[in-house]
This record gives C-alpha cells, structure tokens and sequence, in this order.
C-alpha cells in the first residue's frame, strides 16, 4: 500500500472515532430516562446459562449493529484536483453535482493538508450502500478533464485490499476440454456437403448432410436459436443467438464448445481466419456493465476489448469492425477517422488513428494487408480512392476522380483486382443542406492490383446499375443494368490488361448475380419482386445451360465446392410455399423441400483446399478417370437405395393388406347386425340387392343442330 | 376423360354426395338451394328449394327416400327425394354445419356451429318418432365445449359419431349417453372433411394442415398421412382400387401471391398404401370444397369453389 492510501486509511479512522463519540451519547441519554426501582430479574449466581443467544433470539442478532454499519454507504474518490481554501466551494459544487445523480449524500469530508489545501480525495457517505456501489460503478475512471481520472472505491474495500495476501496463489488451470475433431466433416468420404435450415417460422432448426439420393439429418433442435443461424467463415462453427448471448456448437454432434455472454445481440462478425468474434447488441446488460460492441477470442471465449457504439446519433453499419484477411488488423471507421487496431495486443496499431478529412468508406483487401478507401469531393478539390499498405501505412495508389455523388468498392475474392463503381453526375443542386444530383451515369474504375503500379482501367455505363459481381476466381465480371423492362445482363473480362466487353444478355428478369465459388459459372436470378427467375450461364461460352424459375424465390446459395446451387422461399419474406429446392450447377432440379415456415437454409464452409495448383491441374487433367469411378459409385448407391425402397415397400403393402384382412372378418361377423338395421335388404355390395334395380333409358345429350326451315 | 359440368349453382360449392347406387349425385352450395343431378349424363333431376342461406351440408339415406340438408338459415331440413318436398325443418340455434343419416336411416344426426353464446353442438333425432321435430326433442345432444365442430359423420351401426373439430382433433361420441368415447388428436389444424371407406372400417380426414389422414374407424388408429403444400378441404378413397383423392387448395386470400402453374387447385391422387402422390387433375377456377368417389369407383366428382361441380370418368384402360 502506498503512503497516500495509508493516509487515507488514518483519516477514515478519523471518521470512525467521531462515530464512536456520538454512539456515546447516545448511551447516556437512555440512562438519564430510566424508569424507577425494577423487579429482579436476574438470575441467580450459580445459573448456568445453557441457551446461546444465538438459539434465543438469532433472529434479532442478525441485524446487531456492527463496527462496519453505514461503512458500505461511504465511497472514497481520488484523483479530485488539490485545490486551495478559496476554490474549495467551487470544487466541492462540482463534485457533488457528479455525486448526487446517484443518490443523497448525507456527508462530505474533503481531508486537508496544514496549508489548508485539499489533499486531492474526497469520502462521501450515502444514505444507502446501493447508491454507495452505483456511484463507484458508474464514476470510476471518470475523466474529469485531462488531468484528473477519478479512482472511486467502497470504504469497506480498503480493509479487503489491505488483506491482500503477498503470496500470489497462480490460479488452477482450466482443464482442456477435447472437442474432438471439429474438422470431421471434411473426411466424409463421399464428400458430401452440410447445410443448417430454419423451419416452423424459426421454431426448428436442424443441420443436414446433402447426401444422396435423400438428404441426411444429423442434428435437429427445437429452438436451437432465437433468430439466424450462422456459420463461422471456415465453417468450423455454428453459431446460434439467445436472448442472454451467442453459443457456439460443433463437433461431429454439435456439441456446444463455446459461450458468449453479451445481451440480446444483434449482428455478430467473425474475423476470417476464425480466431476472433465481435458481438453487437444495441442494448447490452447494465447490471453486467457491458459495452455495444465486444471482441472474443473465439479458441478461450474470453473477452478481448469492448467498445461502445454511439448507435444512437448514427445508423449502425454493419459489420463496424472490418478485418484484415489474416486477422492481424481490424478497422473501424468513425467520423473521417479510420482506427486501425492490432491483435493479440488489441492496441491501436502506432497508438493513432488515420485522419482523413471526408473520408466515407473503406474497405480491407480479401488477400493482402491493404486497405482501400474513398473520399469524398469537396468544392475543387475531387474525390479520391487511396490504396493504402497497413502496417507501414505506405500510400500504394491514388486515383482522383471529378463529379462523383458516390462510390462502392468491390474486390474480387483473391484480391487480384478492385473495381470502384463511381456514380457521377452531370448536374448537381444543392436543397437544403443535401446534394441533389441528376443525369446519373456510372463508371467502373477497375485497380489491377497485381501489376507494377497498379494500373487503372475505367468502363462506363450509362444506365442504372442494380448489381455487380466478380468472379470469385478469375478475371471476369457481370453487372445488370438498365430500368425494367429493359434490363440487360454484361459481361466484362480482363485480358492482358485491358478490359473488354464479352457478352450482352438483353430483355431480361433479373436483380442478382450470383457467381460459383470457382468461377466459370453463373446464376441469374430475379429474386422476389421479379417471381424468382433463374438462368445458368457457363461463361466459358456463355451457353445459357438452363432456364427455369423458383416462384417468389428469396434467396440463391452455391454450395461452397461449387456443384450444387439452393434456392429459397423464406417464411421471413413470403408466408406462402415455404421451403428450398436444389439444382446441379448446370441448373437441373436436384429436388425440391417444401417446408412448413422455411426461413433460412445455408451450406457450411469449407476453408481453402490444401491442395497445390499442380495437384489440382492434374486432376483437372485426369477428371475422365475419376469421373468414371464416381458414376459407377453413383449408380450403385442408387440401385441400393430404390432395392431398399422397393423392399419397404413391399412391408408396408404387406402390413397393409393383413390389416385389410382383419378388417374384413370383423365386417363379415357383423353382417346380421347390419341386415337388421335396413330392414334385411344386403346392401354390402352395388349389386347385391337386385330386386332394387331398375332398367332406366338416359339420354346423352349429343349435339345440337339449329336450322332454318325454309317457310 | 372430359369431365361433364354441372353448373346450377350460383355461388361456391360446399358439397357433394352420391347416394348408395351412384346414380345420382347431391350437391350443395353457398346460395340457398340444393341439387340432385344423374351422375351417368350430367342432367339435373331437381332442386330442394327453401333454405334462406348457405347449405353446408347434404346427405342421403341408403335406399334413397329421404334427403337431409343443414344450413346457415339455422335450420336443418328433410326433403322427400322423389318429390322434391320438404317433410319437416328442425329450427337450430346456430348454423347447422354437417348433417347426416344413420347406417339404417332411422336416425339422423346434425352439427351446429359456435356463436352468440351456444357451443357447438351435436344433435341426434330420431325419425321414426312421428310426431314433428323439434329443437328439444332430440334423442341426444352434445356440447363441444369451446372447440368447434366442424365436420361430422356416423360411424357403423347407428352406435357411434365422429367429429372433427377447429383445433384438429377427433371425438367419438356415444349415441345413446352423448358421452365422449374417444379423442385423438392427430391434426394440427381444422379438420374440413371426413369420408368413410365403402365399408365404413376406415375413414379418411382433410385437414387445413395440408394433410389428409386416413384413420381406423373403430380404434382411431392412424394409419395413413397424405401431405400436400395446400389446406385440404376433401378427401375420399376409392372402392376398388388402393387410391386416396384430395381436393383442396390455397386459400383465396393468398391466390395472387403464388405462381399459376404451381398446382393450386388440381385434384391429387394419391397411393393410399404409399402415400406417394401420382396424378393430378387440373380442372377447377379456384379451390376444390368437396370431392366424391362413384360407388362403383369408375368416376369421381369434385365440387369447387368456382361453383361448378364436376364429374370424371376414368379412362377404360384405367379401369
């Protein structure tokens, strides 16, 4: 303990002392107002009192009052400015409008030293010990300007920090919990894939194997989660959110592994390589004293560092850490400033941020430590997209660019390339403090951010622009444009360093874009409001291999080896023809899932194959050979599974026709009772009470002729 | 197989019957007066002219003599069927939702919506009685408290019925004490229909959970579940093959909400041991309210909310 705390210690025990005097007093009075001569009650000499007080009145003793009494209600804060006499009022005006949000305070001690100066801590008493521990929640690192953070502590906490034992007991290792192999579903020997499905409007959720012919459960749960579920970027984990936090599952059978206590989240965030987690919730616990925002260590579950979200005065933009493709940074952009932290320390990276005046967004490469941002044009000076290498913080590229209302950055999936989309305008107007910009037309400012310099090529489109996608590997990339109903679908492709223009479809029912995980293959889709259209289109070409339609469509999802697309009708969107389907890649209807309340269907990750670009041309090379194993495989596993089934359903016919069979035997016993109910007449078949039937002539009516008789 | 079309209602169909032979066919709907047509050639025999509201229910005794109808006029009448004449009207509480003759046609029975206070009740009558019909001079009655009854046939002999209820369950209710017997609950939602097998040792549920069921008469036992993507309003099973048919569809609210071609209203066939779905017969403007096999199992009839009610022979060949 240093002098300053025993100091403090001697002047409460000040306090202590003026007490004690008082409880004194106290004492006197009740003897000055005692009643005359009392009978004896006391008890002979030689009584031997066999009744402890606490069997007597235990209950009375509870509430004895103790040395301690009234302690919980004083809290000490330190670090309060030394002030002289004259500034003592000012000081103490000021401390008390921090103090009394909490609760009355019943009395104030400002210790002082011999020059009558305050000693720089204060003791308040409250009326109560729960306002006592608010305020020293609530205040405590209380910035009161830049030289003074108050230190706020419960007086009784002084004796309990004076007991601090000096030998430090190391604390007991946790034991290591075994998850087993998290990564067993990658050795699933026919290499099927998994997918997690919401149903029953999100009262079931159960995790499948796409096996054929017929889909495998492997784990189903009722309300395993309170809204989504989501896997972790590698597919590793499945997260699942509660009202108390979020729980991690998996395992070969999704087990729980992790839990993280965070309050009613609402976006959650991995980083890429899995190895952090952020967690939102706009309004977190109080009473557990949690922040907006919180970072884990997803391996330990331990919290990393927390932040607080002013989501309040600003829309919440999610996700609002953006991390760099090996988890070593994270980003967050908060007003024309861009923080860049590190881990494992969690600083931030050279203890500043970057401040860039006009900055609206930025954006991390998915391959290397680069960071891309834009800013925005202002009066003369135009808006411009910086490449920026972290940690060194080296400006790679810049690009001005005039006339711009607004700008997306979209990087292909290996990083090889960048395109800004650029929104400019022809004429601009400003109505009331906001920019109205009219004769929109659109360019593609393409990064090649492999080549020296990194050069840019620039496209234009002069018609609106509702999607835009890369292809995840290669060097292609597809944009629909246009208003209905004429709205077309191009292709660009990058070779040798310039861009050209590939393939146009024209007229077409489409608003989204989506590319297989390799590449080469696409699926267009007119989701929603466009009846869920779907094209597969082979690029290589641009054979359109398919065309068909998912009505009111809501979702399209490539599996994530690329053989196989879903799409979906969710609960969420639309009530009516709930569930998914699945196609091949080429676009022929695997099957289809109706499903009651269908919400969310997702196929689980899988990390980046191991394998080197050697092995895989050799297969590529050698997928005759393979192919023709795989086929004989499937065909076998086909003709098991219909001899399964015609052998079930022999069984059931069996069962079936056995029933049938004691049914009728009990039909036929009852015929007596039958015959007398209807007066004797056998009606038990059509045509077994003749003297019933009647000849009856019909007539059909043919067809009708209308003539003029001639008169 | 072009189907014959009756048209002689004005409003949705709510439904239909053949009586023992099939030579004739029962229909009743929305506006206020029922038919009876002859199955073979489509013509209309006549009509039962009287109610003053929607006729929810139609039956016929087994040698074809008497007729009984329920409906939202709250009654519930008898028809002499050569004639066309009513015989007597029994004034209800409520809405009268299903009605029905018992296996020897001496007794009838008759549903009555809940409303203004009255469960849903059944009613059984005694025919032979004599003396005119009226509201307290049933042979039996039954309160269903708070859940109400929405479909209802006589079970085998004249000793039981069963129920269908709003909330999917099943009771039998003994004739003679109005006890309930037995209660199951297999259904997640309003059961719509009820259908027995031509020997009455099964019967056959439609239910707006999308499924139909088909049920052991005498133990509840559920055998069979046939699930579509549509609340089911009918369903019947064939008497001489192993077929299960099913009309339904989607509720009008949410027609404009789903695509044209994605078999809204087709009448599904299915395998009643298999329960596999393996045809369909598109043909109605919107949903399908009742549907019937011919006793002689060669041609089915739909009902539907279009207000037409439709009769289908099979091809020779699938007979």
């Amino acid at each position: 303990m240093n002098t300053r705390l025993s100091k403090m210690a001697e002047d409460s025990d000040l306090m202590r002392n003026e007490d004690d005097l008082c409880l004194e007093d106290a004492e006197d009075v009740v003897v000055e107002n005692g009643f005359g001569e009392e009978p004896n009650f006391s008890d002979p000499e030689d009584y031997i009192d066999d009744i402890t007080d606490d069997e007597l009145v235990g209950d009375l003793l509870k509430n004895k009052p103790k040395e301690t009494d009234g302690f919980e209600s004083v809290i000490v804060v330190d670090g309060i400015p030394q002030v002289g006499q004259e500034r003592q009022e000012k000081l103490e005006k000021v401390i008390h409008k921090i103090y009394s949000k909490f609760g009355k305070i019943i009395t104030e001690h400002y210790p002082k030293d011999e020059n009558l100066k305050t000693k720089g801590y204060v003791f308040l008493e409250y009326s109560c010990p729960a306002h006592a521990l608010e305020a020293v929640k609530m205040t405590n690192g209380y910035k009161l300007d830049k030289q003074h953070t108050f230190s706020v502590n419960l007086l009784t906490d002084f004796d309990k920090y004076e007991n601090v034992c000096d030998d430090l007991e190391p604390p007991t290792p946790q034991p290591y919990v075994d998850h087993g192999n998290l990564w067993y579903w990658l050795e699933d020997p026919d290499c099927y894939d998994q997918y997690s499905v919401i149903y029953e409007g999100g009262a079931m959720s159960a995790v499948f194997l796409n096996s054929h012919p017929e889909p495998t459960p492997l784990r189903t749960r009722e309300r395993w989660t309170e809204s989504i579920l989501v896997w972790s970027p590698l597919g590793t984990y499945l997260a699942t959110f509660h009202q108390r936090g979020l729980a991690l599952w998996g395992g070969e059978d999704f087990r729980q592994i992790m839990k993280f206590q965070h309050s009613r989240i609402q976006f959650i965030d991995f980083s890429p390589k899995e190895n952090y987690l952020v967690t939102f919730s706009p309004e977190p616990d109080n009473r557990d004293d949690q922040q907006e925002i919180i970072i884990w260590d997803v391996r330990t579950g331990l919290k990393k560092r927390a932040f607080h979200a002013d989501h309040l005065n600003e829309p919440t933009v999610w996700p609002m850490f953006k991390w760099s493709p090996n988890d070593k940074y994270f980003a967050r952009m908060t007003q024309e400033t861009l923080s860049i932290y590190e881990t494992p320390s969690f600083g931030l990276l050279d203890k500043k941020s970057l401040k860039v005046a006009g900055m609206r967004n930025f954006s991390w490469s998915p391959s290397d430590n680069i960071i891309a941002y834009w800013v925005a044009e202002d009066k003369d000076v135009p808006a411009r997209v910086t490449l920026i290498e972290i940690p060194s913080r080296r400006e790679l590229r810049a690009k001005n660019l005039f006339n711009v209302a607004d700008c997306k950055m979209h990087w292909q999936k290996c990083g090889d390339y960048l395109c800004v989309k650029v929104d400019r305008y022809s004429k601009s107007k400003k109505e009331k403090s906001e920019w109205k910009y009219s004769g929109l037309y659109y360019n593609f400012e393409i990064f090649h951010m492999r080549e020296k310099q990194i050069p840019v090529d620039s496209v234009e489109i002069k018609e609106y622009i509702t999607a835009f996608a890369w292809e995840p590997v290669g060097s292609k990339f597809a944009v629909i444009h246009g208003e209905t109903p004429h709205i077309s679908v191009s292709f660009y492709g990058i070779k040798g360093g310039g861009i050209s223009f590939l393939k146009k479809f024209e007229r077409k029912q489409f608003n989204h874009l989506f590319w297989s995980p390799n590449g080469q293959f696409i699926v267009l889709a007119g989701l929603r409001t466009m009846n869920g259209s779907l094209e597969f289109v082979d690029t290589s070409d641009f054979t359109v291999m398919a065309q068909s339609d998912h009505f009111m469509a809501t979702d399209v999802e490539w599996d994530p080896t690329g053989r196989y697309v879903s799409s979906g009708v969710s609960h969420w969107a639309h009530k009516v023809d709930n569930g998914y389907w699945l196609w091949t890649f080429q676009g022929k209807i695997i099957r289809r899932h109706p499903m009651d309340g269908f919400c969310q269907m997702l196929w689980r990750p899988r990390p980046l194959t191991l394998l080197s670009e050697e092995k895989i041309k050799e297969i590529k090379k050698n997928l005759k050979k393979y192919s023709a194993q795989f086929e004989i495989k499937d065909r076998m596993s086909l003709s098991k599974a219909s001899k399964e089934l015609v052998e079930k359903r022999k069984k059931v016919m069996e069962d079936f026709r056995s029933y049938r069979e004691r049914k009728r035997e009990e039909f036929i016993k009852l015929k007596t009772q039958r015959l007398e109910l209807r007066d004797g007449v056998d009606t038990d078949e059509l045509d077994s009470h003749l003297e019933n039937l009647e000849e009856e002539t019909v007539e059909f009516f043919v067809k009708e002729e209308l003539k003029v008789i001639e008169e | 197989m072009k189907p014959l079309l009756l048209h002689g209602h004005e409003r949705a169909i709510t439904q239909i019957k053949y009586n023992r032979e099939g030579d004739l066919l029962f229909s009743c709907a929305k506006d206020h007066t029922p038919n009876v047509w002859f199955s073979l050639n489509g013509e209309r025999l006549g009509t039962f002219n009287g109610h003053n509201g929607a006729v929810w229910g139609i039956d016929v005794n087994w040698d074809s003599t008497r007729v009984i109808t329920g409906a939202a006029d709250n009654t519930c009448r008898i028809w002499d069927l050569e004639t066309g004449t009513e015989i007597t009207t029994i004034s209800t509480e409520n809405a009268v939702r299903s009605c029905g003759f018992s296996y020897s046609g001496k007794q009838i029975m008759y549903t009555t919506d809940k409303s203004m206070g009255f469960e849903s009740s059944v009613y059984v009558f005694d025919l032979e009685a004599g003396k005119q019909l009226l509201g307290e001079d049933s042979l039996m009655k039954a309160q269903s408290s708070g859940n109400k009854i929405t479909s209802a046939i006589w079970g085998p002999l004249d000793e039981y019925i069963i129920t269908g209820h709003e909330n999917g369950d099943l009771v039998k209710w003994d004739v003679l004490t109005g006890n309930q017997i037995q209660r199951v609950q297999e259904h997640k939602g309003t059961i719509n229909d009820l259908q027995h097998y031509k020997d009455q040792s099964m019967f056959i549920t439609a239910s707006k959970d999308k499924t139909a069921k088909l049920f052991d008469t005498a133990t509840f036992e559920h055998l069979k579940t046939y699930k579509t993507e549509r609340p089911v309003n009918s369903a019947a099973i064939s008497p001489i093959r192993d077929h299960v048919v099913l009309g339904g569809g989607q509720e009008a609210m949410d027609v404009t909400t789903t695509s044209a071609r994605a078999g809204k209203f087709d009448a599904r066939f299915f395998h009643l041991v298999f329960e596999d779905e393996f045809g369909r017969v598109k043909d109605h403007f919107g949903p399908i309210n009742s549907v019937a096999f011919h006793p002689d199992g060669k041609s089915y009839s739909s009902g539907g909310e279009d207000g037409y009610a439709r009769v289908h022979v099979f091809d020779p060949l699938f007979n």
